[in-house]
């Protein structure tokens, strides 16, 4: 069977991209190679990764210096012609910056950076969350200071018109209440789709819950599902 | 052309939630007969532009500030402009 091409972008100050790489690699066995900001070369890869971490230091406004880089034109070119984007964390805010993703995250409502597993409902009508049942409850850790996320209501309404609201924070049975709302997101929103589909942002990290021997393999799904999505 | 001294200010929009500011004006109960409040933060940026006159400089300056300097989906901005001696 042919081996699914992803690639994992760096950015000065990313920190989560060996775990995605070694996800793709060592767990789900397909190819993975690293992107450098400064290239534009992005063909032939599946699907691109935005992994987690702090690019150029969060100045300006998280993932705003990112979204200026050399490779920007090229992300932006690839997500128009349907390629597969996934960001994460930082990656998220990021592709909010590059517009392809609407709406901003702001600071927690706590000003705390949180560091914690919480639960998220998953609405699977996407190509990264197939492989999940419709509703499921996953458990899946968030790292950040600025995962608060806000759109103005007229783009909300739209979100969820168009069902493009893939992941929200939920108590244990699934619902979306201001209790299990860790940082002020506008409706428990953790994760977005654009219109077409083919980019996700999401602030928890599936990557850090991929593995057996983190006893949690969660996150894995949302590989699988780009995987799956690849191969039909 | 010339040269020309920008000061950018940028302010969270009135609709945001600005923790910043909550959070500066939940400390001052700790200090007395101080009576203050209804606090956003924003921050100020400064930069030079070259442009050929002061409209030029202004154009150059608004595109800077909405494809980089402000997200306006957060926040709103406004700025002066000084001419600058080379």
């Amino acid at each position: 069977m042919r081996k699914n091409k992803f690639a994992v972008l760096n950015f000065p100050g990313s920190n989560c991209e060996k775990d995605c790489h070694f996800v793709i690699e060592h767990v789900l066995k397909q190819n993975c190679k690293y992107i450098w900001h400064e290239e534009t070369d992005i063909n032939n890869v599946d699907c691109i990764i935005i992994p987690g971490g702090f690019s150029y230091g969060d100045y300006l406004r998280t993932g705003s210096i990112a979204a200026q880089s050399k490779i920007a034109k090229s992300l932006k070119k690839y997500s128009k012609q349907g390629g597969t984007i996934i960001g994460i964390c930082n990656g998220f805010q990021i592709l909010t910056e590059l517009k392809l993703l609407p709406g901003t995250l702001l600071r927690n409502r706590s000003l705390n950076f949180i560091c914690k597993e919480v639960n998220l409902v998953v609405n699977n009508k996407s190509r990264f969350t197939s492989k999940y049942d419709h509703n499921e409850v996953i458990k899946v850790p968030i790292a950040h200071a600025e995962g608060n996320y806000f759109v103005n209501s007229t783009i909300h309404k739209e979100l969820i018109k168009n069902n493009q609201i893939i992941f929200s924070y939920c108590d244990t049975e699934g619902n979306i209440n201001d209790s299990s709302n860790p940082n002020g997101s506008l409706n428990g929103i953790a994760g977005i789709t654009n219109k077409e589909g083919n980019v996700l942002g999401m602030m928890p990290h599936p990557e850090r819950v991929s593995e057996k021997v983190f006893g949690n393999t969660q996150g894995l799904g949302v590989f699988e599902s780009i995987l799956d999505f690849h191969r039909n | 052309m010339a040269l020309y001294k920008i000061n950018l200010e940028i302010m969270p929009i009135q609709s945001v939630l600005d923790p910043q500011g909550e959070a500066i004006e939940v400390s001052l109960k700790n200090l007395d007969k101080i009576r203050a409040s209804n606090f956003r933060v924003g921050k100020k940026i400064e930069f030079k532009v070259e442009a050929p006159n002061k409209e030029k400089c202004k154009e150059i300056t608004n595109k800077l500030c909405k494809d980089f300097l402000v997200n306006e989906v957060i926040e709103k901005y406004t700025f002066t402009i000084k001419n600058e001696k080379k």
